[in-house]
């Protein structure tokens, strides 16, 4: 997947004049929230249900290499074989392998953050294996070569027309319709003939759990199932935090990943694999593979800070509710994840160096932390990435900042820890930077703050800071 | 793949000393349904069901559901469907229903294999029919367990899902069903499915319609 | 008597110097001695959202030396408070000497809101508005302090005036310090829809606890539509309304 993380501040203006991207983000992301709202509400007591939530994730990420161990054990002894892949290209390398050995044509693909992360679908069709995505928006993403606009709908900015075209164009629909559910049960048409020819499926995982060596997934369309259940094969991939520690965990987990991410009490599909079909079963797959992905993250372990993007479970209710998110849409985030949740994961998977705009961009106003179930404190992760940022630190792939604006706050703690020069500094900036004032206001730009003035005036600085009339207060109270 | 790669990514999350301290749990979230009675529970499991689209019919006895069961089958115009040979399924003796009624009974048993099966499954019958393992109330759910009396693509492939659920099989939450399952089985099954509503997508423009991939139509006979 | 330090934030000394003055007359006429302390200069909020820790650090000892003795510590500005509560302890994790010093104070600071009903009890404060108000819950005084009652309370108890709904009022109004200079585009559009929703309430001012958001909406009110008006909470309180700019 092509990374366009530098251009955040290009793409975003683009996305803000585009009148589809701005129709959808004004309707959708409410009426998710509001969805949101009413089925946690089914809890009778959300907060602690969200709290629950907190506490596991919390729980897996101290917990980490046990937890993947026992699940690998546990998963092994059912049959699960449990494959590890340090960076994306063996991950890569691993089920491209696995496609020729089993002399597969296409495998079809469920939803999976992750591959994107991987660039999966790249590695399969340059090398002679299809990989068909078959959720409806990630199957018209991937025709129109597009990233994903939205976590959970991928492909929901693309207009009717521009699905109508492609779908004409690629022979799915046979006359044209902007009816978007004829145009599913184009895509359900073309689809099914791979599903039920289907030898290999790969999919991503929701979670795993530790103490069944079960993977889970939750869906609505039921191609994550057809790919559980048609082939002979069938390939789990995930990336290594998702996992949890007991079937209890998961099932809350369930809960409250439907509930957050699409407003569901439940999704319509939740599938649990412990190891391949049944004896005698007559679906369902002979082998089961499960590829643990790390890709970078074990690296970040040993930071006690960074590792709490370990938590996330991708349910996108950060996104919906995010100011800027719901701004500019997902294609600024310029990579495989959107929102807060990109924000906080592309930077640390990619490299400060290039990404620093994803953790910048934001108002630090808290609400995807409000909304977050598995107690991801995103403000506080920012500030971090900030501070490591503004310290150069290698281990993150940062550049540093520029010369000019450490020197700027080192004057400014200079200044902020002399009060007289302070004081007298204040003094000396007023009339330049009042120069232009008018009624007490300033319109026009002073020094580097012409992003202020494009939309804002600015009231000019007092003619007496606080501190001058307090002063002059105690006097008049002195003589008095 | 190298065994390698295995103890390497081990071997840096365990290398670490900050990890500190698991951090307790707070207290297990309340769960409303646990106090829900029968009947609450069955009109629970309906309500939302129906909230998905599902269509519910209560009928006293077996042979209330195969009444109905000979109801539907007439509306939809039915030739073929798939069955499971679940156990709830077992006792209707499904095979006799059809043949009395015109409707071919197929089974993952009528066939030599999976290749057959899946031609059949996916093309040639109008509807798959299947018992539950357990229902659960707090969201409308059937709980499948998938083995050689329950192969996965009946409920998946065919357009419409019928299911049929004894009353006393209707659980308050998902864990009770796990739980059961579990100690029924002494472990996880091979595979599981939790099954609300039918197949649905929103993914056009928002714009929400049902069998994307599965069954556009659930329908469930309570049975009791 | 009470006695309180008064903590004016950098913008409010420089730029708003009438919400220091108000919140002095308020807690004046409610009984309580205001001291204020000539060395204070300003929390280092700006270095640590900027990520420049070590000198967040030098301007915190500043604080802290300045304010350390203090019984109680008010400011009319959320974010600022959440920054000596909150951030200072975060700062000084391997200094203890520091970190006792933070974490000693952090419950000593308090929102003005929140020191006038949660500490002196109050909502009636004597003060009178005629019209409608909508109040913006800013972001850090929202999430940061759990702070949203109290200023409703202490507005709805304000003779003639009626506190209206706000469409979207815990929605950031964009502003973020350094944001809002380096994506004015988002920036902007997150401030004209705040603006938008306040002129839709009908409100006849927008009341609100957070100096920098008084400067962003107010900033971009007064580009756009210079009729509407702003308060600060203190402003409104001190009952000094009419005479305040913007």
């Amino acid at each position: 997947m092509k990374i366009r993380t530098e251009q955040f501040v290009e793409i975003a203006r683009e996305e803000m004049k585009n009148t589809r991207s701005k129709a959808f983000l004004g309707l959708l992301p409410p009426v998710i929230n509001a969805m949101r709202q009413i089925s946690l509400a089914t809890f009778p007591d959300p907060d602690a249900a969200q709290a629950y939530g907190a506490a596991i994730r919390g729980e897996v990420v101290t917990r980490l290499p046990e937890l993947l161990e026992e699940f690998e054990r546990n998963a092994t002894a059912r049959g699960t074989k449990v494959v590890w892949a340090r960076t994306a290209a063996e991950a890569n390398a691993f089920v491209l392998d696995l496609a020729k050995k089993k002399g597969v044509a296409y495998v079809t693909k469920g939803k999976s953050m992750l591959s994107e992360e991987i660039g999966l679908n790249d590695a399969l069709i340059d090398n002679g294996v299809d990989a068909i995505e078959t959720d409806l928006g990630e199957f018209i993403i991937q025709l129109l070569k597009r990233p994903p606009f939205h976590l959970i709908g991928p492909a929901v900015n693309i207009a009717v027309e521009e699905v109508r075209d492609l779908f004409m164009e690629k022979g799915i629909l046979a006359e044209p319709t902007e009816d978007p559910v004829a145009l599913g049960y184009a895509a359900r048409l073309h689809l099914r003939d791979k599903f039920h020819r289907l030898e290999m499926g790969v999919t991503g995982v929701n979670m795993a759990v530790a103490e069944t060596g079960t993977i889970v997934n939750v869906e609505n369309e039921g191609n994550i199932r057809f790919a559980k259940s048609s082939p002979r094969t069938q390939v789990s991939i995930m990336s290594l935090e998702k996992v949890v520690p007991t079937m209890a965990d998961a099932l809350h987990m369930i809960r409250l990943l439907c509930r957050n991410g699409t407003g569901q009490k439940m999704a319509s599909y939740i599938s649990f694999d412990t190891g391949p079909r049944a004896a005698g079963a007559i679906d369902g797959p002979e082998e089961v593979y499960c590829v643990i992905v790390d890709n970078g993250r074990a690296d970040l372990y040993d930071d006690p800070v960074a590792r709490d993007v370990f938590r996330c479970i991708r349910c996108g209710a950060c996104a919906n509710i995010c100011p800027v998110y719901t701004k500019i849409g997902g294609y600024p985030y310029g990579w495989a994840y959107t929102g807060p949740m990109g924000q906080l994961l592309n930077p640390l998977l990619l490299g400060f160096s290039g990404t620093s705009d994803l953790f910048r961009a934001c108002t630090l106003c808290g609400v995807c932390k409000s909304v977050c179930p598995a107690g991801v404190d995103h403000p506080r992760m920012f500030l971090y990435y900030r501070a490591r940022d503004a310290a150069g630190d290698p281990k993150l792939r940062s550049r540093g900042r520029p010369l000019k604006e450490r020197t700027l706050y080192d004057l400014f703690a200079w200044g902020a820890t002399h009060p007289r020069l302070w004081r007298q500094g204040a003094k000396r900036m007023r009339p330049r930077v009042n120069r232009d004032a008018r009624d007490g206001y300033l319109s026009r730009s002073v020094d580097s703050l012409d992003g202020w003035f494009r939309s804002r005036d600015l009231p000019e600085m007092a003619e007496k800071t606080f501190q001058e009339r307090w002063k002059e207060r105690e006097g008049r109270k002195a003589n008095a | 793949m190298p065994y390698a790669a295995r103890e390497d990514v081990l071997g840096k999350l365990k290398k670490t000393d900050r990890r500190g301290e698991t951090p307790s749990r707070p207290p297990l979230p309340p769960l409303t349904e646990l106090g829900w009675g029968t009947e609450q529970l069955i009109e629970k499991f309906t309500e939302n069901l129906v909230l998905q689209t599902g269509v519910v019919h209560r009928v006293a006895d077996r042979a209330g559901a195969l009444e109905k069961l000979t109801e539907i089958a007439r509306a939809e115009g039915w030739k073929a469907v798939m069955i499971a040979t679940d156990e709830v399924l077992a006792p209707l003796d499904l095979a006799a229903w059809g043949r009395a009624n015109g409707v071919e009974v197929l089974k993952a048993a009528d066939f030599t294999g999976r290749d057959a099966f899946k031609d059949a499954v996916f093309d040639q019958v109008d509807a798959g029919i299947t018992g539950v393992d357990w229902a659960v109330a707090e969201s409308g759910t059937v709980a499948l367990v998938h083995d050689e009396r329950q192969p996965r693509l009946v409920s998946l492939a065919p357009i419409l899902h019928v299911v049929v659920v004894p009353v006393d099989r209707i659980l308050p939450v998902y864990e009770q069903a796990v739980e059961r399952i579990l100690a029924a089985r002494g472990g996880m099954p091979a595979h599981m499915t939790l099954i609300t509503g039918p197949s649905m997508t929103a993914d056009i423009q928002a714009t929400p319609f049902k069998g994307m991939h599965g069954p556009r139509r659930v329908i469930a006979l309570l049975i009791g | 008597m009470r006695r309180v330090s008064l903590f004016v934030p950098c913008l409010v000394d420089l730029f708003l110097p009438e919400i220091g003055e108000a919140a002095v007359a308020l807690l004046s006429r409610l009984g309580v001695e205001v001291v204020y302390h000539e060395a204070q200069t300003c929390c280092g909020q700006p270095a640590i959202n900027a990520g420049y820790l070590p000198q967040a650090r030098k301007v915190a000892r500043h604080f802290l030396k300045v304010f350390g003795e203090d019984e109680a510590i008010v400011s009319p500005a959320g974010s600022c408070v959440v920054t000596v509560k909150r951030h200072y302890p975060e700062l000084f994790a391997d200094e203890p000497d520091w970190l006792a010093r933070a974490e000693s104070l952090a419950p000593r600071v308090y929102e003005l809101s929140q020191y006038l009903v949660d500490v002196l009890g109050v909502e009636d404060v004597g003060a009178t508005f005629g019209g409608k108000i909508a109040y913006h819950e800013a972001c850090h005084v929202l999430r940061g302090l759990g702070v949203s009652e109290q200023p409703k309370k202490l507005i709805r108890a304000v003779a003639g005036a009626e506190l209206v709904p706000l469409n979207a009022a815990d929605a950031c109004c964009g502003f973020g310090g350094e944001f809002s200079l380096h994506y004015p585009d988002i920036s902007e559009v997150l401030v004209a829809e705040k603006a938008a929703n306040f002129i839709n309430s009908q409100a006849d001012a927008l009341v609100l606890c957070e100096p920098g958001c008084f400067l962003n909406i107010s900033g971009y009110l007064h580009r756009h539509h210079p009729e509407k008006k702003v308060f600060h909470l203190a402003t409104l309180l001190a009952g000094n309304g009419k005479g305040v700019r913007a």
